[in-house]
């Protein structure tokens, strides 16, 4: 045939940065879009219906109005909850954050030995919640813990006991738990460096310290915010190893959002007002994860690659 | 393009993975109440595993079976903790079992309230032979508000102070008899490098038995029985300002071994520092013998564990011999079961439940069931020293009370909880201890 | 195809790009600082994973009387015993078939997902509406909603099913994943999209040829992360099964707890007979998944 065919009408010119028309890839969203609505949201509607009724969890459910609202909003307890929780987050985001950035790039490397330690490292990450606050109490307990057994004495404290220990004790046992985690997705970042910028560097004369900084840390920019939004918003509802470890105690020290959200609901008997936690506890979790991606740069679709 | 025909197989090949993993997965049923076969009359009871309870509720279920074999009942076990949480979301769902297990008291009254469990009065009266062969106090926590909702089974559990009679010959002293000799003591132990008292503070509640011990015998039964009936500012009794400043008197003293707030009971680490010889006392359920007997190697073989009850405290009005505790379990019926699985759930409790053959288990394994007149059986049994003490225990006390996290309303217990575990670290006083309480009575 | 485009995107922007790999640099000068560190983090790490396991083979009797960091002189393999004969083996058949069941859509669907919210998220209402769904799930504690979820699975009739465990874990891996995979698709340079549609290639066929690859880091690390999840997950199976055939293992522990205290040598025996299959996987499958790691971006 002679007749020039149309171009097909894929090759459209306008060539938006993101290519593709939005109907060819918006289905590819449905089935997760699905799933998630059935049992994610349908449920949170439940729990937000819930916070504005009476429920003992085993009675009738009597609509109360703003009743559970009020008394959550007014409960000193609450405050509390929200400063232990916020100090959870930001400190275990203190700790883990370098550590893991730091055990990443070393097991990046692709030395022999540092496979075999790749391993032993990442069994913490195996073991369940109520399996690694199990052995914690026991290594925590003054007289046939840790300090009894290796006779160091200033590990025999009262770790569980006192308010600052306790805390410090929770957020030394999550890091020891998520920090293979978040050094397994910095180590997938670092190999996506490409290895060009290194060896210029190398040939300029840049040290390994300077080269972690002026390369490493900057290229992984979004790995951090990705992991970062994940330790945040993750240690929102963190409750398994809390729960075992502390229950809350001593006192309420370590009586973060999600554990105040249980005993409110499962053990005093209180549904409305834990429902309210619950949707206060969603609420916070989508404005930090907000709040993370604009601190990452306005623009999610710029690759970090360009001019690599 | 060839490519695109091994993704597409690729992906196919997920998909059929995940279908089948997903079919393998099965069908099921319309919720847990719905009886698993069986006639119409099939019941289902739900309990707590863990040696011995679990073979012996078991074989009691089993026997009931096998003589009615038309209408079975099926057990499901579950652990403690999680047994709460499940139990609670069944019967919030209206999918209880027909026979419920628990703990009687609070949660028995919120089960009450919501109209899920059966009242038993009536049954109980016309058949009053089940009833009467039954410790009398351990219906104390079955009855609310005038009627019985549970058929009290299986044991009871007094607190018993327990001692290591290794540590008292080695300052050479005897058990004490009242408050003012426990005081004595402390000092001494403390010297000798022995913790007077071992402590599992951080599960609470071992601190919560305590108080029990001390509200009672300095301001009687009537103290609790106030708070238990729900009467305003019933913890503002002067008793209690007294036994809560004793208390931190003790903690003050170093009474309790130190770093009790990091020590679980859940793992027997405080037992352990009985038989270990690192503390010289314990105060602590009785079914820690069991635990004692098989873990402490010989310690309670050699004869060097003691038992008494709770010391008096000089000038108290509580009758000395009063003693707290579990007084029992407790079964109740599920309203919401059918005639059939109702009238099922009343032969066993009827037959089978601390028939002569439980009975017999029951005390083989260590323990004391809430069965009237059966002293002459201890003898026989290896710890009849143990035994016969825990019965007569008791049997002769003039109170019972329920450990109070069972007592009250869950609302309440947590409340409790808490502020116990912050009394004992010291952190709050006596009067805001009980201005917090008081706040939450008859919640 | 995926060493087409690497030499493609090489030859594109990197004139000075020799194809070797990155440990020659590396060897010149032993790294001390990072040697010692990393053994001190290697003592933390282990010191209780030892205690596990030398406490394992010791009876409930010793294990108080000896101390906690000496191996038992009288190893016992009881407690491995009895785990197995309390019906490890099924409870093991039933967390393999809830972990596949959920990790294999759970992955798939996210990244059929974050491909689209990626591709077409700055155009289309809908997927960045998506997109906010999905922040926001992040979030959602699943103490709270699993009454809601209970009552839904009881009228679907699933109560008391393998299915009942999936569909809801399903449900709460997608946001996460949602987030890791679209990160990561993000860093896939737009030209090579743009190459692959001039080629006439579907989108369906850019997802696997492209993204799929490219990403398989990020996979990974989401297979990873929610397969842990579910393998360990606890309170999803206690209130959705009850039958003691459809137990998965973290409800095993049960068995050796009773109502005022634990069996601790066993209930670790226990855990180390949950974590050792999965150690095992993660051995020997890391030398695959790095390899494929530095297949993907011309280095």
């Amino acid at each position: 045939m002679t007749a020039l065919a149309p171009p097909a009408p894929r090759r459209s010119p306008s060539a938006t940065a993101s290519g593709g028309r939005s109907g060819s890839v918006a289905w590819m969203a449905v089935p997760a879009l699905a799933m998630f609505v059935a049992f994610g949201v349908i449920p949170l509607l439940g729990v937000l219906a819930l916070s504005f009724a009476e429920w003992d969890g085993i009675g009738q459910i009597r609509p109360a109005g703003f009743e559970s609202w009020r008394a959550v909003l007014t409960d000193p307890g609450l405050p509390h909850a929200l400063w232990v929780t916020f100090l959870v987050m930001a400190l275990s985001w203190l700790v883990q954050t370098p550590l893991s950035l730091l055990i990443g790039v070393f097991l990046a490397g692709r030395q022999r030995y540092r496979e075999i330690l790749a391993v032993i490292y990442f069994v913490p990450l195996l073991l369940s919640s109520a399996a690694i606050a199990i052995t914690y109490k026991a290594l925590l307990d003054p007289n046939f813990g840790l300090g009894a057994g290796l006779g160091i004495p200033l590990l025999t404290q009262d770790w569980l006991g006192r308010d600052a220990l306790a805390l410090g004790t929770v957020i030394f046992v999550v890091s020891w738990q998520f920090i293979p985690f978040h050094s397994l997705i910095y180590q997938g970042g670092v190999r996506q460096i490409p290895g060009t910028l290194f060896e210029a560097a190398e040939i300029d004369g840049a040290g390994r310290v300077r080269q972690f900084f002026n390369i490493t840390l900057p290229q992984l920019k979004y790995t951090i915010i990705t992991s970062s939004t994940l330790m945040v918003v993750g240690s929102l509802t963190f409750f398994d190893l809390i729960f075992v470890l502390t229950a809350g105690g001593p006192g309420d020290a370590t009586r973060v959002l999600a554990l105040d959200m249980y005993k409110r609901g499962f053990q005093a008997n209180l549904m409305g007002p834990a429902s309210a936690i619950a949707v206060i506890l969603v609420l916070v979790g989508l404005a930090l994860a907000l709040l993370l991606r604009r601190l990452g740069g306005r623009d999610g679709g710029a690759s970090q690659l360009e001019g690599a | 393009m060839d490519r695109s025909i091994i993704s597409r197989r690729n992906f196919l090949g997920l998909t059929a993975g995940a279908a089948a993993g997903v079919a393998l997965a099965g069908c099921g049923s319309s919720g847990p109440s719905s009886g698993t076969g069986g006639g119409a009359g099939a019941a289902s009871y739900w309990f707590l595993t863990g040696a011995p309870g679990e073979g012996i509720r078991t074989n009691s279920v089993n026997r009931f079976n096998k003589d009615n074999p038309d209408t079975k009942i099926t057990a499901t076990t579950f652990q403690n903790d999680a047994y709460k949480t499940k139990i609670k979301t069944a019967i919030g769902a209206g999918e209880a079992p027909t026979v419920i297990w628990g703990w009687g008291g609070g949660t028995l009254r919120s089960y009450v309230q919501a109209g899920q469990v059966e009242d038993l009065t009536s049954w109980f009266d016309s058949n009053a032979a089940v009833k009467d062969r039954l410790f009398p106090s351990s219906f104390g926590a079955a009855t609310i508000d005038g009627k019985i909702y549970a058929m009290p089974c299986e044991t009871v559990q007094p607190i018993v102070l327990f001692y290591d009679k290794r540590a008292f010959d080695k300052i050479k002293a005897d058990p004490p008899q009242t408050w003012g000799d426990v005081m004595d003591l402390v000092p001494k132990f403390n010297a000798a490098n022995i913790a007077p008292f071992s402590l599992g503070g951080q599960s609470r509640w071992t601190n919560m038995m305590w108080l029990e011990f001390m509200f009672d015998r300095i301001g009687g039964s009537e103290v609790f029985q106030a708070v238990f009936d729900g009467q305003q500012n019933a913890w503002s009794h002067p008793a209690s300002i007294e036994a809560l400043t004793k208390i931190q008197e003790l903690v003050k003293a170093n009474g309790f071994i130190k770093g009790f707030s990091s020590i679980t009971a859940d793992s027997n680490a405080d037992q352990a520092l009985l038989y270990t010889g690192r503390a010289a006392m314990m105060l602590h359920g009785t079914w820690t013998y069991g635990g004692m007997a098989a873990d402490g190697g010989d310690f309670v073989s050699g004869g060097n564990l003691g038992y008494m009850n709770f010391p008096a405290v000089d000038g108290g009005k509580g009758d000395p011999s009063d003693t707290v505790g579990n007084p029992g379990q407790y079964l109740s019926i599920s309203a919401k079961a059918t005639a059939e699985q109702k009238e099922t759930a009343k032969k066993f409790f009827a037959t089978a439940v601390l028939s002569d053959a439980e009975v017999k288990e029951w005390i083989d394994a260590g323990a004391v069931p809430i069965v009237k007149g059966t002293e002459g059986q201890y003898a026989s049994s290896k710890d009849a020293d143990f035994l016969t003490f825990v019965y007569n225990t008791s049997a002769n006390a003039k109170n019972f009370v329920q450990s109070w996290d069972q007592a009250l309303s869950p609302t309440a217990a947590e409340v409790l909880l808490d502020n116990i575990a912050q009394l004992f670290q010291l952190k709050i006083s006596p009067q805001q201890w009980v201005d917090n309480m008081n706040g939450v009575i008859g919640k | 195809m995926s060493t087409t485009l690497t030499r493609a995107t090489a030859a594109a922007g990197h004139p000075r790009h020799v194809p070797q790999p990155n440990t020659a640099r590396r060897t010149r000068r032993p790294n001390w600082p990072a040697g010692i560190a990393s053994v001190f983090w290697l003592v933390i790490v282990v010191v209780p994973i030892y205690w596990i396991l030398i406490t394992s083979f010791k009876t409930q009797a010793n294990y108080f009387s000896t101390n906690p960091f000496v191996p038992p002189t009288e190893p016992t393999l009881d407690n491995y015993r009895l785990v197995i004969e309390n019906d490890f083996v099924g409870y093991f058949v039933n967390s393999v078939i809830v972990a596949l069941g959920t990790v294999v859509p759970a992955v798939l669907f996210s990244f059929m997902a974050a491909y689209a919210i990626v591709r077409a998220g700055n155009r289309s209402w809908f997927l960045r509406g998506t997109n906010w769904l999905f922040l926001m799930g992040l979030a959602i504690p699943l103490q709270a909603t699993i009454i809601p979820v209970y009552l839904i699975i009881i009228r679907l009739r699933m109560y008391d099913t393998l299915l009942a465990i999936i569909l809801p874990s399903i449900a709460f891996a997608i946001p996460l994943s949602v987030l890791v995979l679209a990160n990561f698709i993000r860093d896939v340079p737009k030209e090579l999209f743009e190459s692959m549609r001039m080629d006439g290639a579907t989108e369906w066929g850019t997802l696997w040829h492209l993204a799929f690859p490219l990403t398989r880091p990020a996979l990974v690390t989401v297979t990873i992360y929610n397969g842990l999840s579910v393998w360990n997950g606890f309170l999803l199976p206690l209130i959705l099964t009850q039958n003691p055939d459809r137990r998965t293992l973290p409800l095993a522990l049960w068995t050796f707890q009773g109502q005022f205290s634990i069996n601790v040598p066993a209930v670790l025996a226990s855990v180390v007979l949950t974590t050792l299959p999965i150690l095992v996987l993660y051995a020997l499958g890391r030398r695959q998944l790095l390899s494929g790691l530095t297949a993907g971006f011309g280095k």
